[in-house]
């Protein structure tokens, strides 16, 4: 390294990144301190409280205990969980197939699913679609709309064509069917490319608000993203948590909105903050191997 | 010949077999809707089939001057945060190159890609809080310095800036992620021998770096420009409220407000299918325009 690459230049990039940074994950962070505010503090708690006074944990067992958070999270759970299964194992079905370069009519398919990147229906016929099918109000609906992911099919397709064709070659000689092989070699050599779409397709089923918001009906099983989604819009205490609810939990009545909202917040953000730290190379592996956007 | 592919289908046919889901799929959930799009042609009836109504709600839709000024925001918000966020991942990149601290540099990448992965519910919420008057930190400080608070999410000449704000803080990091490995790319013998030279890192970073990656920016700037009409529903549909709705209601959130929420069928996918078809001749027309630039088309 040159001693130029320390100068002055050197520094100031350093300030700007470090402050940046610090501006960046600021607003995170104050939702975090308002949400471990104590209960005598936090009407003082404003936009520029960087510690938690009267720290306590209260406002999260409060917040977990409204019904409409519980199931919120249980049904955000549900609905991640089993749209992952489903997403991969198809997923990872057709960018098997469509990586064997020979196969008759593999042109025609490919094409087929990126037309569906660059043009669709809209709104308004998949809801049609999805009453027609009687899926409104079931799980379902959220679950299985669009179950296979067009650009992650390609970024998987990217990381099977990586696979040594001996492998499966191998193991076609000694009789194996194509699922076998698919499920037995293809996909476990290929932790890396399952790993990227799973977190993929986990963060989107996560963070998915709009199709459940018009597709579910009742409110039980709405995932936490609407849940906190009405919060943020109504900002309504009593007619969020419910009159009826209201006088049952009563512990949430008198909590603070804005208490409430913090720790909504950080709730809906734990689990990809768990997993963030970990799984961070595949998120950016799967940037780079996605040429297109999204 | 002909014997031949027929040999290769029946050879391939659990390669087939495998397939037939995923093509299902595709063929339910976005087919079957492409299809369904013709109702923008139609009258929606209650009792028994549709009737064929031509253009009609086309012309409904651009005689309407809620439409238009619907139209006008789209291109204003898609233009605003494309051209003055388009530079931003770039310098980014670039002062990340110059970082020599690897820990260092590795830190404030986790942080800043953070934000891509959190749903626009969450950030609406962020932002709100953070932009709050007068409790918001933003107006705390302007009070610190004796300026009056503003009302930034309800204030129809600031709404749109909160748009582009928030986009940057959930997008610059996650953007400079292909400039970062295009700079890492570059053979680092270039950099000694221009040291050697004695050409100053800014130097360095104009003559190797920047003509290095010209071939990123053009693609990315040609593949962004083809999604143009994508303004971010999901930001805007989180952010908006009653007092800052003429200025930031886009084609996809009228879609779901008048078409879906109102009823109107019709005139919903209408305005929908605009929007996809202009959509489309963009993505087609920059793909050509790409294959011209760099040889090689975005698609």
């Amino acid at each position: 390294m040159s001693v130029k690459r320390h100068g002055i230049g050197h520094f100031i990039i350093i300030i700007l990144l470090a402050v940046g940074a610090l501006i960046l994950v600021y607003p995170l962070y104050n939702q975090l301190v308002i949400s471990l505010t104590g209960t005598d503090y936090i009407s003082r708690a404003s936009g520029t409280t960087i510690i938690p006074y009267g720290f306590t944990l209260s406002t999260y067992k409060t917040v977990l205990a409204i019904p409409k958070v519980a199931r919120g999270v249980f049904n955000s759970i549900f609905i991640t969980a089993v749209g992952l299964v489903i997403n991969i194992v198809f997923t990872s079905m057709g960018a098997y197939v469509l990586t064997k370069r020979d196969l008759v009519g593999r042109r025609f398919f490919i094409t087929m699913i990126v037309i569906t990147m660059i043009f669709e229906g809209g709104l308004i016929p998949d809801y049609f679609l999805m009453r027609k099918l009687h899926l409104l109000n079931s799980y379902w609906s959220v679950i299985l709309y669009k179950a296979v992911n067009p650009y992650y099919l390609i970024i998987l397709m990217r990381f099977f064509d990586q696979v040594p064709p001996s492998l499966t070659e191998a193991a076609r000689i000694d009789g194996l069917s194509e699922t076998k092989i698919l499920f037995k070699i293809v996909i476990p050599v290929s932790v890396a490319g399952i790993a990227t779409v799973s977190l993929f397709y986990g963060v989107f089923h996560w963070n998915e608000y709009f199709r459940a918001m018009i597709y579910l009906t009742d409110e039980m099983k709405y995932p936490l993203q609407v849940v906190l989604r009405e919060l943020l819009i109504s900002a309504e205490k009593a007619s969020f948590i419910g009159s009826m609810n209201f006088l049952k939990v009563t512990a949430a009545a008198q909590l603070d909105i804005k208490a409430i909202k913090a720790a909504l917040i950080i709730i809906s953000i734990v689990p990809i903050l768990a997993f963030y730290p970990f799984v961070l190379k595949y998120f950016v592996k799967g940037r780079l191997e996605g040429s297109v956007k999204e | 010949m002909k014997g031949n592919i027929q040999k290769r289908i029946i050879k391939d046919k659990q390669m087939y077999l495998l397939l037939f889901p995923v093509i299902l799929f595709f063929a339910i959930w976005h087919y079957i809707p492409m299809w369904g799009a013709r109702i923008a042609f139609q009258d929606v009836m209650y009792i028994g089939a549709n009737k064929w109504a031509g253009l009609k709600h086309f012309q409904l839709l651009f005689s309407s001057p809620v439409f238009l000024k619907v139209f006008m925001n789209t291109i204003i918000i898609s233009s605003m945060k494309m051209f003055l966020i388009f530079p931003l991942p770039i310098i980014l990149a670039f002062m990340l190159n110059e970082v020599t601290s690897i820990g260092f540099r590795k830190s404030v990448q986790s942080v800043i890609y953070l934000p891509h992965f959190l749903s626009w519910v969450v950030i609406a919420g962020l932002f709100i809080s953070l932009l709050a008057s007068p409790e918001g930190a933003v107006n705390k400080v302007r009070i610190f310095f004796h300026l009056k608070p503003i009302a930034y999410m309800t204030s129809t000449t600031h709404i749109r800036w909160v748009f582009v704000f928030s986009e940057i803080w959930r997008s610059i990091g996650w953007d400079s992620i292909l400039y970062i490995a295009a700079i890492n790319s570059i053979a680092p013998a270039l950099y000694e021998a221009a040291t050697i030279d004695g050409a100053t890192p800014f130097q360095q970073a104009m003559n190797i770096t920047f003509p290095a990656i010209i071939p990123t920016i053009v693609t990315v700037f040609i593949l962004n420009l083809g999604f143009f009409m994508n303004a971010g529903f999901d930001q805007v549909f989180n952010m908006m409220n009653d007092a800052v709705i003429n200025h930031v209601d886009i084609i996809d959130t009228y879609v779901y407000r008048v078409g879906l929420m109102q009823g109107n069928y019709s005139l919903g996918t209408a305005a929908g299918l605009f929007k996809g078809i202009i959509g489309l001749i963009l993505i087609l027309s920059t793909d050509r325009l790409s294959r011209k630039l760099t040889g090689e088309g975005v698609w």
